[in-house]
């Protein structure tokens, strides 16, 4: 029977030569034969591709593999060097994609309006669940999660494999030694992204845990500079209380809320108070844009200050007063500060064409730092009768 | 002939020769076995019925997951269904890719198939050790180009996932530069070894009829003599631009389907040779143009086949336009060619269970899924 088949034939495989078989042993011969000759061979070291015999063990613990740039083992997630911000926005897209759902992450709030922002306010990843399929680094358009080399998790605690966000954060520095190449093809598009995102919501893309300190001294610097205001700049932030757990982080609802009410108060404040131009003095001040932004920044951080600082001796239970003490001082700071930008320019400047938006901006930071202070200063006293 | 009494023993579920969690049910008659009779499902994941829960794309790494030495092939019939169902076009590039990879996948799951039939005899791991090291550099290729050794995950619905990386071509000619040797070698180690011979020849043999009748595919099908590829019959991806062969047995016993699975290694060098020499560069088109999350494929069903290196894998998806198969099913080589082990094994001796159930070459997760 003959079957013809397009571009090639069938081949009925041989049975084995004849001439072989009259001699027996001797088939055994040869095997023994193709042994030996590797057995010779091992002592020789090789890792060429084109040869097949040689050893080409790698003495694994001494000698390091030589993994490609491509390997994906688990995933982390980058922050820039420099300035420490997080790539991710907590899109979500990992979360969605990711086949086993291993991903869970909470999108952070603004303190102060309660409104979702767009970065991640924790971020676990099931490292024992986890099959390194690598779709989370390839759909995240932020380049924010990426697959890391390091491979040797094993470990006797197994509540340790569900990895929270300050474990899975590495530097972008550290991607680029494992894959220079992939990250070059995506640095641009990445930090494109995060520039943006900054100038768009400049105070609220999330900061890799541990730079806390440094980037709240620098951006403290920046601030000071951009205001050119003679008193120190607000320090709050260089005494950050450990990161909360998350469980805790959830009780602080009802707190968020009140932050929210007083915000909410602040803005109608503001409002009637423009109603009535007469009786608020610095309302009638231009601002800077940078000076109304040095503002807020400084009420931002006063308050959420005096939010940790309300809630961190809640979860300790003997309260710790130089926390407090420092949240208020750099509430009261702030809140002078603030005031200082609003009222410096309007000595020199004629109560004229005011420029609603600006005054509105600095008016309210000015009041929610006050409001701040004050709710702090409440929340301590509650917490001291507690 | 003394007639003894008949005993029914279990080989399995735990046992080192049975390729995983499978259990066989023997009844012997002293030494010669009268019937057998295979039990799956011990390794049962419940495959199909994750894989409806799942989107599309996220069944991707699960395909992986069936036979995970061929998890580059698996995750071809997968893509090839969607495609098929969506209408999406592959790049030539991307085409080439999939065929290199496949047939990477061939060579390396026959390099570890013989490994273990030789194993399964008693040879040791010596044959294993050699087949191992060629498998070992193939999967550094694929390490290269997609991130895994084993689960690739490497193909998208319309592509690939990343072009190779700058080494993986000069790699992989040097590969193909020893694999003439390599092969040789493995002839002149088992071919006419009188051990092997003794073990392999006129033993578990399935006839031609009965094989057709069990529908069996791959190396076990052409084993037994019928010269039957998916990649002729039904040319899919760029098959039909490549010469090669197709190797059949004549008698269909251990020793042809070994045969038959060292030249179909030397066929897919062939191919990967053509591959090669045809490459089109990345100019033509982006290999994997669009990331494409969420399918939506219209309703209706869908059958894609391939010739993976065990035999013909389908997966059939019936679509009820959402982006979740309603059925997913995979026919599943190791499967298919698993039913006749009872008329394979009538007949010979115990011993020679291991031996045919090792040439049938069974992943059991592809079995039981």
């Amino acid at each position: 029977m003959t079957i013809t088949i397009q571009r090639g034939e069938v081949v009925e495989v041989a049975r084995g030569s004849q001439r072989r078989r009259a001699v027996p042993g001797m088939g055994l011969l040869d095997s023994l034969g193709v042994v030996w000759k590797h057995w010779r061979e091992s002592f020789r070291q090789n890792r060429d591709f084109s040869d097949i015999h040689g050893t080409f063990t790698e003495q694994y613990p001494d000698e390091r593999p030589n993994l490609p740039e491509a390997y994906r083992n688990m995933p982390i997630l980058l922050f820039d060097d420099e300035t420490g911000h997080e790539f991710c926005t907590s899109c979500f897209q990992c979360q969605r994609i990711c086949p086993p759902q291993v991903i869970h992450m909470t999108q952070a709030k603004d303190t102060t309006t309660g409104k979702a922002v767009p970065s991640v306010a924790e971020f676990i990843i099931e490292y024992d669940a986890c099959m390194s399929c690598g779709f989370c680094a390839e759909v995240c358009p932020f380049d924010a999660i990426k697959m890391d080399h390091h491979f040797e998790l094993s470990t006797s605690d197994h509540a340790s494999l569900t990895v929270h966000k300050q474990e899975l954060n590495r530097p972008v520095s550290y991607y680029q030694s494992i894959a220079p190449t992939l990250w070059e093809e995506a640095k641009a598009g990445a930090y494109k992204k995060l520039q943006g995102n900054i100038k768009r919501r400049p105070d609220v893309i999330g900061i890799a845990p541990h730079l806390v300190d440094r980037i709240a001294a620098r951006r403290a610097e920046l601030a000071a500079a951009a205001a050119a205001a003679p008193p120190p700049p607000p320090t709050a932030p260089a005494a950050p209380p450990a990161a909360a757990p998350p469980a805790e982080a959830r009780k602080l609802t009802p707190e968020e809320k009140a932050a929210k009410l007083a915000a909410i108060k602040a803005a109608n404040t503001a409002k009637q108070s423009g109603a009535t131009p007469a009786e608020t003095p610095p309302a009638a001040a231009e601002l800077s844009p940078a000076e109304a932004k040095a503002a807020k920044l400084a009420a931002i951080r006063a308050a959420n200050t005096a939010k940790q600082a309300g809630t961190v001796p809640a979860a300790e239970v003997p309260p710790a007063p130089v926390d407090e003490k420092a949240a208020k001082l750099a509430a009261i700071r702030a809140a002078n500060a603030a005031k200082q930008a609003g009222t410096a320019p309007a000595a020199e400047v004629p109560p004229a064409e005011p420029a609603p938006v600006d005054e509105k901006a600095a008016k309210l930071a000015a009041i929610r730092a006050a409001n701040a202070a004050k709710k702090a200063a409440a929340e301590d006293n509650e917490t001291e009768r507690n | 002939m003394l007639k003894t009494e008949e005993l029914q023993i279990n080989i399995g579920p735990q046992h080192p020769s049975t390729h995983g969690v499978f259990r066989m049910i023997v009844t012997v008659d002293g030494e010669t076995i009268t019937d057998l009779k295979p039990v799956f499902g011990y390794l049962h994941r419940n495959h199909e019925q994750i894989a409806e829960q799942n989107t599309y794309l996220q069944n991707m790494p699960y395909t992986d997951r069936l036979d995970y030495f061929n998890s580059m092939a698996n995750n071809q019939a997968y893509a090839m269904a969607i495609e098929k169902m969506v209408g999406i076009e592959v790049p030539e590039r991307a085409e080439y890719l999939r065929v290199m990879m496949v047939e990477l996948t061939r060579i390396l799951n026959h390099a570890g198939a013989l490994g273990f039939l030789i194993n399964d005899m008693g040879m040791w791991q010596t044959q294993l050790a050699f087949g191992m090291r060629e498998r070992e550099k193939i999967l550094d290729l694929f390490e290269s180009a997609s991130g895994a050794r084993l689960m690739c995950n490497y193909f998208r619905f319309g592509g690939v996932v990343r072009d190779l990386p700058p080494d993986f071509i000069p790699r992989l000619k040097e590969l193909l530069q020893a694999m003439p040797a390599f092969v040789d070698e493995l002839e002149r180690l088992l071919r006419e070894n009188e051990i092997l011979m003794q073990r392999a020849e006129g033993i578990g043999i399935l006839p031609r009829d009965l094989a057709l009748a069990y529908s069996v595919s791959g190396p076990v099908l052409r084993g037994s003599g019928i010269p039957y590829d998916v990649r002729k019959a039904e040319p899919y991806s760029v098959y039909d631009r490549f010469d090669f062969d197709v190797p059949v047995g004549t008698v269909g016993d251990v020793y042809d389907r070994f045969l038959v699975r060292i030249e179909e290694m030397r066929q897919s060098r062939r191919i990967l040779e053509q591959v090669l020499e045809q490459l089109p560069d990345a100019q033509g088109g982006h290999i994997n143009p669009k990331a494409r999350q969420n399918v939506r494929p219209p309703v209706g069903d869908v059958y894609a086949r391939i010739e993976s290196p065990k035999g013909e894998l389908g997966f059939y998806l019936v679509s009820d336009g959402s982006g979740k198969p309603y059925r997913y099913k995979v026919r599943a080589p190791s499967f298919i060619n698993l039913t006749p082990l009872g008329d394979m094994c009538r007949g010979y001796k115990v011993a020679d269970v291991v031996v045919i159930l090792g040439s049938i070459d069974i992943v059991m997760g592809e079995v039981d899924r």
